[in-house]
């Protein structure tokens, strides 16, 4: 009786091969066994199709998304910032950095022997970058980057305090 | 009034920042999503914080749905883990519930003979009432396959099961349903007489 449920149920459903999906048919066609469970199974198929579904609190929609705006707002900014930003600072810099090594690598004299020479362009532009370092803007500049320095350094050492307490 | 567009259209616009795009979804599945809650937890109070809980899951992590599925089947997949975690938590007995004294109702209070007959009660009320004593696994299959539009092998994905694993259990879910709605009835019978 099992198997001829579940080869009726795999009918219902229309999961068998075409050609088993024909020999059932014709079984139901022929046998009255067959008719009656086929019957019987198609009424219980019906009945759960037809099962309810049941429904949330009125507030449920309002509740989800209260959440969702909760956590948004605690969000920090840092996670809020598009990390694609940051990554293309940190290619600016790193290609700069490497740019300039590998032509300052690429001008020193190797061949001087024990004393190592700094190719005269670039002797030269330090030199020459003195004469800027001596305007009050840039010492605004300075005092800029010093203020900053001190902010995140509190800030970090602050953060760590949070972190030790229990 | 709920939104007209597709589930892909609303995913869209709620990962360009639109929030309520995201309420219209949340209004779109909270029915069947609660339905499932309810055939693990049982009490209604479970069942919406499972809810709750899986829609937020699913905004938190909407970016890394790859749209290879339904929006629904993967929800689903959260709703089961979800559900299977809240059990593993509350330490709730998901054994099949037999007798009778200990079924939980959830469409409203019990409602005995005194009350009402069973001309009264519809065909429905005994189908939840044989749905709710059966396994959690059965009755998330049996629900899945009739009202949530899913075929065996979505039903299969969101569990986290093979196809033919569902197929086989489906069956077996069918005929202990089919067995519990005949007892229910046969018993109201029983009292009438």
């Amino acid at each position: 009786m099992n198997s001829i449920e579940k080869k009726l149920w795999n009918y219902i459903d229309g999961t068998l091969p075409a050609a088993e999906q024909q020999a059932i048919a014709l079984l139901i066609e022929q046998d009255e066994m067959y008719r009656s469970k086929y019957n019987e199974l198609l009424q219980f198929n019906q009945e759960f199709a037809n099962m309810d579904l049941d429904e949330p609190a009125m507030a449920f929609t309002y509740k989800v998304m209260e959440t969702i705006r909760t956590e948004n707002a605690m969000k920090p900014l840092k996670a809020a910032i598009d990390k694609r930003i940051i990554m293309a600072i940190t290619g600016f810099f790193v290609l700069t950095i490497a740019a300039l090594l590998i032509y300052a690598l690429s001008s020193v004299n190797w061949a001087a022997g024990n004393s190592f020479e700094m190719p005269q362009q670039l002797i030269t532009g330090a030199t020459d970058a003195n004469h800027y370092f001596k305007g009050p803007v840039v010492k605004a500049f300075l005092f800029f980057d010093l203020v900053m320095g001190l902010f995140l350094l509190d800030n970090y050492l602050r953060r760590k305090t949070v972190a030790k307490r229990p | 009034m709920q939104s007209k567009l597709s589930d892909i259209e609303l995913i869209q616009q709620t990962l360009n920042g639109n929030q309520s795009a995201y309420a219209d979804l949340v209004k779109r599945h909270q029915r069947f999503v609660f339905t499932l809650a309810l055939r693990f937890a049982k009490s209604r109070e479970d069942a919406e914080e499972i809810a709750q809980d899986c829609f937020i899951k699913a905004y938190r992590s909407l970016n890394t749905f790859q749209q290879q599925s339904k929006f629904s089947t993967w929800l689903y997949s959260i709703v089961y883990t979800t559900a299977m975690t809240f059990l593993r938590k509350k330490r709730v007995s998901t054994s099949s519930i037999d007798d009778d004294e200990s079924y939980i109702q959830i469409a409203g209070k019990p409602s005995g003979y005194d009350e009402y007959n069973v001309e009264h009660k519809s065909r429905s009320y005994y189908l939840n009432q044989a749905i709710q004593q059966l396994l959690p696994d059965d009755a998330t299959i049996i629900t899945l396959f009739y009202k949530g539009e899913q075929s065996l092998e979505e039903i299969a994905q969101a569990l986290g099961m093979e196809a033919n694993t569902v197929k086989v259990k489906l069956f077996r879910a069918r005929q202990r349903l089919k067995e519990k709605l005949e007892r229910n009835l046969k018993n109201e019978v029983n009292e009438l007489i």
